[in-house]
């Protein structure tokens, strides 16, 4: 045999035995790491209303039982009315309601925004005056780390709590995402309306900032039931 | 003393301090700046590339008289690309946390010097099992100098170790602060570099 083809041959069966190592790694593990995913996410959205601890270790358990019991996910239609997750949800918002008893603490929206490079998930918890916003958090994102990337930090992620996504007039004005310090960059009567903004990651303030300006727009009627403390439920 | 006088031996020990891959050869240095923030992260990193490492040392070995001589950089690769892969994934079942901090870093172990540098000159012209060995010894001997500035910096950067706090309350309320700067990628050339001028010291005397 030459040694070309002894050469191929041999990188021929490396590839085949390799692909077969990695194929059943990834099948083999693939539940844990769904189950990983999953419970992230739930961690995510637990703490966009402050339900963990930052500094504490929780088991898997503990985690899906604080979930249970405070968390109940609904489908919005576009009057703002709230559905079961059982009925027709095509084309309807996924909402999450903060409510540990039969009263509504919070709702909290999914975020599913364009970053830079990629999808930015996470969630926004909106208070039930329907204009405060609670936390924000991000899951998964494919920002550059150190620059973009930074949006998975604390100091970002506090940033938005407390601010308004209305005027006061009520008008709905989002929230904005200041290129540097909010106090140095934005008059002082606007400032309510914008968070602080990472150094270097201009671009993706800017692509956040739109995004979730369109993602709360959407869900605007959801929003405008609670200020108005109208109703949620087409039963009622 | 039968045991220390062994090649195999030998070969393992060497790299811990005598020819250590970072602070003597001064490879592998970029995930070294990256994941020593914390104790946690460092440790998983240094038993991710060890496993790696002797692992790819002992499939190298293995194989090494039958690897055609003009493709064996992309076996080398191939093996430790399979290997960092499933490093990976048994992370992102097992610590996810930890894999989530890690982010890059791991699947970076396949341009570590180290790694491909132990297949080629070492795995390559030697028997499996001293290779194994030589892996081993180089994937500790990069751990051990990850732990050792992970410590420093965790300790010093934020009061902690392996997450739990060390630095007791009275020490803050007394004025004392953690130093940000530990926490920032410098800190670690710094500490590595003090390491380094330290051994360099104990070793001419």
């Amino acid at each position: 045999m030459s040694d070309y083809r002894k050469s191929f041959m041999s990188v021929g069966i490396l590839c085949v035995v390799c692909s077969l190592l990695i194929t059943t790694a990834s099948t083999s593990l693939r539940g844990h790491q769904l189950r990983n995913m999953q419970l992230d996410r739930q961690k995510n959205l637990l703490r966009s209303v402050s339900l963990i601890d930052e500094q504490k270790q929780y088991l898997a358990e503990e985690i899906e039982s604080i979930y249970r019991d405070n968390i109940r996910s609904f489908y919005a239609d576009s009057d703002g009315r709230l559905l079961e997750a059982t009925e027709e949800t095509a084309g309807k918002l996924p909402i999450y309601l903060y409510m540990p008893e039969d009263q509504i603490l919070a709702y909290i929206v999914p975020i599913d925004a364009q970053g830079l490079w990629g999808k930015i998930h996470g969630y926004l918890a909106i208070d039930n005056d329907g204009s405060t916003i609670t936390g924000f958090t991000v899951y998964r994102h494919q920002e550059t780390p150190g620059l973009g990337g930074e949006i998975e930090r604390q100091w970002f992620q506090k940033n938005f709590e407390g601010k308004k996504i209305v005027d006061r007039d009520g008008n709905f004005v989002s929230v904005g995402i200041a290129r540097g310090a909010v106090e140095h960059r934005v008059p002082e009567e606007r400032q309510i309306h914008y968070v602080d903004g990472i150094g270097g990651a201009t671009l993706t303030g800017r692509f956040l900032e739109s995004s979730l300006k369109d993602i709360l727009k959407e869900y605007e009627p959801v929003s405008v039931r609670f200020r108005k403390q109208m109703p949620l439920k087409t039963t009622e | 003393m039968k045991l220390t006088r062994n090649k195999t031996f030998k070969t393992f020990a060497d790299p811990l301090w005598q020819n250590n891959p970072i602070s003597i050869q001064v490879l592998g240095i970029c995930s070294a700046l990256a994941v020593t923030v914390q104790m946690n992260t460092a440790l998983v990193m240094a038993l991710a590339l060890t496993f790696v490492i002797s692992f790819s040392n002992l499939t190298v070995s293995i194989l090494r008289n039958s690897i055609p001589g003009n493709v064996r950089i992309i076996f080398e690769l191939s093996i430790i690309s399979t290997l960092v892969i499933i490093a990976d994934q048994v992370l992102q079942a097992f610590m996810y946390d930890i894999s989530r901090q890690l982010s890059v870093f791991v699947g970076l172990i396949i341009t570590n010097c180290i790694v491909m540098g132990r297949a080629e000159t070492f795995a390559m012209s030697n028997k499996p099992f001293i290779s194994f060995a030589d892996g081993l010894g180089n994937g500790l001997g990069y751990g051990g100098v990850l732990v050792l500035v992970a410590f420093f910096r965790e300790l010093l950067g934020s009061g902690k170790l392996f997450g739990y706090d060390i630095v007791p309350e009275s020490f803050y309320a007394a004025g004392y602060e953690n130093m940000g700067f530990m926490l920032l990628a410098p800190a670690a050339f710094i500490i590595i570099g003090l390491l380094v001028w330290l051994q360099k010291t104990i070793m001419n005397k």
